[in-house]
């Protein structure tokens, strides 16, 4: 039955391409009216498990619906959902407008719908221009726009940070926080954390095919363990003190004089410090910044070169 | 389907490749009919071809603006090949996800515009054929000899061998090996089969024969079949292509 929710539930999701496992039995769920990143490595089957979702690639097991049905079952998909794959999925010769238009006609969603997601996006003083003119930024707006056509309550987006400039970056992220204002259900998906960080109230991780982690975005940041950053005249004393702590995992001295002691509590810190008279100037709990945890989870990117040549997909 | 019929018009005219298509047909149909009047004299006389005074001679004169079918063949196959090619066939299957559909949209836009090739170059092959034939002397009455037949082949062999294209590209999905090897077929391997001895006899049952059949064209030395078996074979030539193509299409990873 499909429910107006939009709920995306992935479950036992696997494709295999040949030999190469791109998704191995992936299961997850993204809640409606929250923008949910979706990040893993090049080549972690992003891509993959996003066009599973819309019905353009056949699971070999398990599968996805939308508001409780399959893609393909949706009564009217554009006006559901609205997808951005491919940085450029446009006929070089034909305009903006021509383009946004024959998905109208195909939709039977108004013409006239074709000028309002150009101006959403600030391309109308592009309409009639050839998108084989456009710049990579611009055709990411207008494969926005395509994805707005139907005013969908669910947008799935891949990459769309992709190619973009940081002045570009800078406009998508502000974008993404327009239509999540809106109430949408958002699924956007990156290989760069900081491109999305900022907008996204769950995440879902995935490396070579298979779940990490899907989390809300505070309780991740919470829960993989602080860091406390402490300033003192006298770093070595510091660490000849905490050298014989063995919860210290790491200690690191920054570059502006501080340090940085990992598997301690900032009160920990402060006590051993007291005790061995030690003058501190700061001590403070840093919260642990998804990225770090992005690639902690993800074994620093060391599984993009096998895999991202394998599946060759994943832009 | 009717809005997506619309759509697919919308996507052909969006572009201008039906135009620039449609300018090859319609040179290449002012360029056979030219030739065949203009050297009709000595083909007569050197290789046996009928007269242009006779109803055989002026039926393979008409039958020569079928010639056209060649762009409508491409225009086709460009239709679904193109869609891969740029990558629009990802919105146009979100758009469209029973991908069944896209393609009996395609057969049918892409036949109705096929058929309005074909007026177009028979329009074009009467305009040059009637006022040089009356400066021969020739009389030609458009209205009998079998005339209206050949005139009626020609708008149905342009406009099948366009749902032949849009079949034949929803089978192969890439634009060069499709247009390429449609036009090996055509070109090559299908003059070849007419000319030698051995399979010349089942030249009928190729779309060139059917064709040629359908279209009335003279050919001597080859069985060919009735016109109306020639068009029933062309139809299903380009059914099977499409079906073949939308049952791989509805099966087939769009990554």
């Amino acid at each position: 039955m499909e429910d107006e929710s939009g709920r995306i539930v992935v479950s036992g999701l696997t494709k295999t391409f040949g030999p190469v496992k791109a998704v191995d039995n992936l299961s997850f769920t993204v809640e409606p009216g929250w923008v949910t990143g979706f990040l893993g490595p090049n080549g972690a089957g992003k891509t993959t498990t996003l066009r599973c979702v819309l019905g353009l690639v056949t699971p070999t097991a398990g599968g996805a619906t939308i508001g409780g049905k399959p893609y393909a079952q949706l009564h009217n998909p554009t006006k559901t959902v609205g997808a951005l794959l491919e940085a450029s999925s446009f006929h070089p010769a034909r305009t903006a407008r021509n383009h946004l238009r024959v998905y109208c006609t195909a939709s039977g969603i108004p013409k006239k719908r074709a000028d309002e997601v150009l101006d959403l996006v600030g391309l109308t003083s592009a309409a009639n221009r050839k998108v084989k003119g456009f710049s990579m930024g611009m055709r990411q707006r207008l494969g926005l726009a395509a994805a707005l056509l139907g005013d969908p309550k669910v947008l799935v987006l891949d990459e769309p940070a992709n190619g973009l400039d940081p002045e570009g970056i800078v406009w998508l992220r502000q974008f993404l926080k327009h239509l999540a204002s809106g109430g949408r259900t958002i699924l956007v998906s990156s290989h760069v954390l900081s491109e999305v960080e900022q907008t996204v109230d769950h995440v879902v991780i995935i490396n070579n095919g298979t779940l990490i982690r899907q989390d809300r975005m505070d309780t991740l940041a919470d829960s993989h363990g602080h860091a406390v950053l402490v300033r003192t005249p006298d770093v070595s004393r510091l660490e000849f003190s905490l050298s014989g702590e063995p919860k210290v995992e790491k200690l690191e001295k920054l570059d502006d004089g501080a340090v940085r002691i990992t598997g301690m509590t900032a009160a920990e810190v402060g006590s051993k410090a007291f005790f061995d008279r030690i003058e501190l100037h700061e001590l403070r709990t840093e919260r642990s910044r998804l990225e770090e945890i992005f690639f902690s989870l993800t074994g620093n990117g060391g599984a993009v070169e096998h895999f991202g040549a394998a599946e060759g997909g994943d832009k | 389907m009717i809005r997506l019929i619309q759509a697919e018009f919308g996507k052909l005219f969006s572009t201008k490749l039906w135009l620039w298509m449609l300018l090859g047909a319609v040179a290449l149909t002012a360029l056979f009919v030219s030739l065949t009047i203009g050297f009709s004299d000595q083909a007569t006389a050197q290789g046996g071809a009928p007269p242009l005074s006779s109803s055989t001679g002026l039926k393979n004169l008409f039958s020569a603006a079928a010639a056209a079918n060649v762009w409508s063949l491409i225009l086709g196959i460009v239709a679904v090949t193109g869609e891969f090619r740029h990558q629009t066939i990802t919105p146009t299957f979100l758009a469209t996800p029973h991908r069944g559909r896209v393609v009996i949209a395609k057969l049918i836009t892409y036949a109705l515009a096929g058929i309005a090739y074909g007026v177009a170059t028979i329009l074009v092959a009467i305009a040059i054929a009637l006022p040089w034939l009356s400066a021969k002397n020739i009389d030609v009455s458009l209205g009998s000899d079998g005339i209206p037949g050949v005139l009626l082949g020609v708008v149905a062999s342009v406009a099948v061998y366009s749902l032949l294209g849009v079949g034949l590209g929803a089978l192969l999905r890439n634009q060069i090996a499709a247009v390429v090897g449609a036009l090996v077929f055509l070109l090559v391997v299908e003059p070849i089969i007419s000319a030698v001895p051995v399979v010349r006899d089942y030249y009928k049952w190729f779309p060139g024969g059917a064709n040629n059949a359908l279209t009335g064209a003279f050919q001597p030395n080859v069985n060919l079949l009735q016109q109306y078996q020639g068009g029933l074979l062309l139809v299903a030539y380009g059914l099977v292509f499409a079906i073949l193509g939308s049952w791989l299409a509805v099966r087939r990873d769009v990554t």
